[in-house]
């Protein structure tokens, strides 16, 4: 075996499975993104620059990070609270409800799209009643961000659950007769045992929002310039062959998701070696 | 008082896990309550605590009373089986935490930090982190915790269960130690009796919810006064002796008009004394054995030994299976070189000195017509779980003898049985079980006693029989239809002293009702209105006694469990054979 690998765990195939992670990563992940770098290459640098900071493009990108971002603050605190009382309480339809939380995995996307302009559309169920207090959803962004929602949820409670689960009674007993109120048994014991999950939560539905089409593409109304997002455009782009340009906004993309996830995880890296330094 | 608690119950699903505690503990005092898992211990601490609401009675703190107070109010220190202390933190923030959600000042709070980790032999720990330190670390860590913000109690469950023996030695010093120094009330739950008795001044011994006695641990030790507490602390041999005007004896007396009265007597193994001979023994002669089992314990040997049915028969506990009349034996080095013994060997068997337990209940006596019945009858739950929880023995007599066997006699209910009862009764029976063979154990047990003189008795009665099942209990006054108004006030008061005597005599805790019509009818209505019920039937004097209605009981349609109690002192008073 290679020096300088860790060494190989008790189950046998170590060299073929590192040989199947290579091959996949490669042929899934990384070539095609190479070959989005190499199409955007293609073009000069003025027109690559001319495709990025088109206006049309600068608002979609606005609304598809905007969104996104709001979305997930919106899910770590209700996917937070949905967790909590999966895992706390005990309620008849507890376990329907926990499978429910999966439904935005299984279904197409689309269907939840039209799903949701249908109920919340000017003429729908809560469109009517939203019209009334002259708030409208469906084809504005609010409408987006309500999707991202429901797509984003999931991820935040799968995984925040597994570790409200280890936290441990005990902790908040201690806490308890120390003298805690329940807010500050919250505060000081179970966020900060829970912070990591639901940092990770955040960002899987801050990646998922960002990437999101399909649900997205039919409440929002793709008004250009307002309810437009960066995905749609991309497709609008290649349904008039303009290949070069829906590289380049792929290429964007790209970048900026990147860059953003890689912020989060510092920030989390930073996190955790501030708890492990606490004090010291 | 610094711990008050009045009557404390708590159920899990109508079951109950503290059953009607009721305890006192005084400023700087040590309690250690002692039982096996799941006896209700820790339920108890952490109602005391505020971290389990009760269902009922009264919790005082410090003469507050604090029973709907929430836990982070009742300013108590608590100290969890496994540490629970916040990962997160260091040992610094950990043992501020409790200063600091009371917003005390920082510079304020180093000092009692400082203070609590040399209290604690944790000096320098400040920066660590709780994954840094060993078990005993942490635990100390808890202990420093648990004790910032100066509580007037502190509540340990099981603090030394996760350590290993040498630590747990050492914590244990650190802890007693430190409890003096502070001079604060402690209450520590443990199943672990050494740990018992090296930091208790008192212990309290729980069992099935109950706390069935509470004590200084030398005389817990020497002169318990159940076979619960006899058998969990320390090791005991529970032997069925008879009470004689010499004293308590291991071989039936001669043949006598009354039944021989049984005993049951406590027999330490360091008691037992061994010798070639019966005449070389110093004490009182048990009888003869056959060596087991030797086994070399350092300090000591120990030694089971097979009582020999030749020579005077002794009476082991147990049924009459075969490990029945084994005696646990310990014995000292000097012991040991006296008098060697090999595996096979023959000794003389005497006790130094025995505990006579104050319970009613001795052994059962199963008297049937054949031998398919009485074996009907042993294996009924209730003679089974009673004999196995009491670890006692049960006999059988097909024949009816002369006179009532010794201890309680046990017979089935239906045809002819009345006339039974009648015959054991009337020849000198104290106690009798009478039941239908598929009766369950009960959940239901009613008392009733006629007049105050059996009263006492019966409750013993009840009591102990109550300590083997845990079993809702009513205590029933029934006075004639035609009692007047203004005297049913004074019925009433009967009734709360007899509850009064039930409690502080027996340590048996009931509720209890009157009822104004006849006594058959009411007890039968009683019995009805519950599947698993058993009547616990004081009975004063025969003549007076309405046959008609027992037979009733005894023959009827429906026939209940029925534990007659006719104590021996109004035998008198009613006539014998």
């Amino acid at each position: 075996m290679a020096a300088g690998f860790r060494k190989p765990s008790v189950l046998p195939g170590f060299g073929l499975t590192l040989g199947f992670t290579t091959f996949f990563l490669s042929a899934l992940v990384l070539l095609p993104l190479a070959a989005l770098v190499f199409k955007t290459s293609s073009l000069s640098w003025q027109a690559f620059f001319e495709i990025m900071l088109d206006e049309r493009a600068v608002a979609s990108y606005r609304l598809t990070f905007g969104a996104a971002l709001l979305a997930a603050v919106v899910n770590a605190v209700f996917g937070f609270i949905v967790a909590w009382s999966l895992v706390r309480y005990d309620f008849p339809g507890r376990r329907l409800l926990d499978a429910v939380i999966d439904l935005p995995f299984a279904l197409p996307t689309a269907v939840s799209g039209i799903a949701l302009a249908t109920v919340f559309s000017p003429s729908g169920w809560l469109g009517q009643k939203l019209a009334l207090a002259n708030v409208q959803v469906a084809y504005t962004w609010i409408g987006v961000v309500v999707a991202l929602i429901l797509i984003g949820l999931p991820f935040v409670v799968r995984s925040v659950q597994p570790a409200l689960v280890e936290v441990q009674r005990d902790l908040e007993d201690a806490a308890e007769t120390l003298g805690a109120s329940p807010w500050q048994v919250f505060r000081r014991i179970v966020l900060p045992a829970v912070m990591p999950a639901l940092l990770t939560g955040f960002t899987l539905a801050f990646a998922r929002g960002i990437g999101e089409y399909g649900s997205v593409v039919f409440i929002s109304g793709n008004l250009p310039y307002q309810t437009e997002i960066t995905p749609l455009l991309i497709v609008i782009k290649l349904e008039q062959y303009d290949y070069e340009g829906a590289a380049a906004l792929g290429f964007i993309m790209l970048v900026m998701s990147f860059v953003m996830l890689f912020a989060i995880n510092l920030v989390q890296a930073w996190g955790r070696r501030r708890q492990a330094a606490a004090g010291r | 008082m610094s711990i008050a608690l009045d009557q404390v119950t708590k159920r899990y699903q109508s079951v109950p896990v503290v059953n009607d505690v009721s305890l006192k503990i005084e400023q700087g005092e040590f309690l250690v309550l002692l039982g096996p898992s799941g006896s209700g211990k820790s339920t108890l601490l952490r109602a005391i605590a505020g971290l389990t609401e009760i269902d009922h009675g009264r919790v005082s703190l410090h003469g507050r009373d604090v029973t709907g107070v929430s836990a982070r109010d009742r300013e108590v220190g608590f100290v969890f089986q496994h540490y629970a202390l916040f990962r997160h933190m260091t040992v610094a923030n950990n043992i501020e935490f409790a200063l600091r959600v009371r917003g005390v000042r920082a510079a304020e709070r180093r000092a009692r930090r400082k203070e609590l980790l040399r209290l604690v032999a944790l000096e320098g720990m400040d920066d660590r982190l709780p994954s840094e330190l060993s078990g005993g670390q942490q635990q100390r860590v808890a202990v420093a915790r648990a004790l910032a913000h100066r509580p007037q109690v502190l509540l340990m469950d099981e603090p030394f269960g996760a350590l290993d023996a040498k630590i747990r030695e050492e914590l244990r010093r650190t802890i007693r130690q430190i409890q003096r120094e502070l001079g604060i009330a402690t209450i520590l739950v443990t199943h672990d009796q050494e740990e018992a008795f090296a930091l208790a001044d008192r212990i309290g011994v729980m069992h099935q919810g109950r706390l069935l006695e509470c004590g200084p641990p030398d005389d817990l030790y020497t002169r318990p006064a159940t076979r619960f507490v006899a058998t969990f602390l320390g090791a005991a041999n529970l032997l069925l002796g008879y009470r004689t005007p010499d004293g308590v004896r291991f071989m039936p007396p001669a043949h006598d008009d009354a039944p021989p009265r049984e005993v049951v007597a406590v027999l330490r193994p360091e008691e037992v004394e061994l010798a070639a001979q019966s005449g070389a023994l110093r004490s009182n002669l048990v009888g003869y054995a056959e060596v087991q089992e030797v086994l070399f314990a350092g300090s000591s040997e120990r030694l089971r030994v097979r009582m020999l049915e030749d020579g005077p028969v002794p009476v082991a506990p147990g049924s009459d299976d075969a490990t029945s009349s084994v005696l646990e034996v310990s014995r000292t080095l000097p012991e040991q070189r006296d008098l060697p013994v090999a595996v096979g060997g023959r000794v003389a068997v005497g006790a130094r000195r025995i505990h006579v337990l104050p319970t009613p209940i001795s052994s059962f006596t199963v008297v049937a017509a054949d031998a398919r019945q009485a074996q009907v009858l042993r294996d009924s739950p209730i003679v089974a779980t009673l004999a196995a929880r009491m670890v006692t023995r049960v006999s059988t007599r097909l024949q009816r003898g002369e006179t009532p066997p010794p201890g309680m006699p046990v017979v089935a209910t239906g045809s002819g049985s009345a006339a039974m009862v009648e015959w054991q009764l009337r020849h000198g029976a104290t106690q009798l079980l009478c039941m239908p063979p598929a009766a369950p154990v009960p959940t239901h047990v009613v008392i009733f006693a006629p007049d105050a003189l059996v009263r006492d008795a019966t409750f013993a009665v009840a009591a102990s029989l109550l300590r083997h099942i845990p079993a809702e209990t009513i205590y029933l006054a029934i006075h004639p239809e035609s009692t007047p108004q203004q005297s049913r006030g004074a019925c009433l008061r009967e009734l709360l002293d007899a509850r009064t005597a039930a409690l502080t005599r027996h340590g048996l805790d009931m509720r209890t009702e009157t009822r104004f019509g006849d006594v058959g009818p009411e007890l039968l209505r009683e019995l009805l209105a519950h599947d698993q019920t058993t009547l616990v039937l004081g009975i004063a004097d025969l003549d007076r006694l309405d046959w008609r209605h027992l037979a009733d009981l005894l023959e009827g349609a429906v026939q209940r469990p029925l534990l007659i109690v006719r104590p021996a002192a109004a035998s008198g008073a009613g006539g014998g054979p």
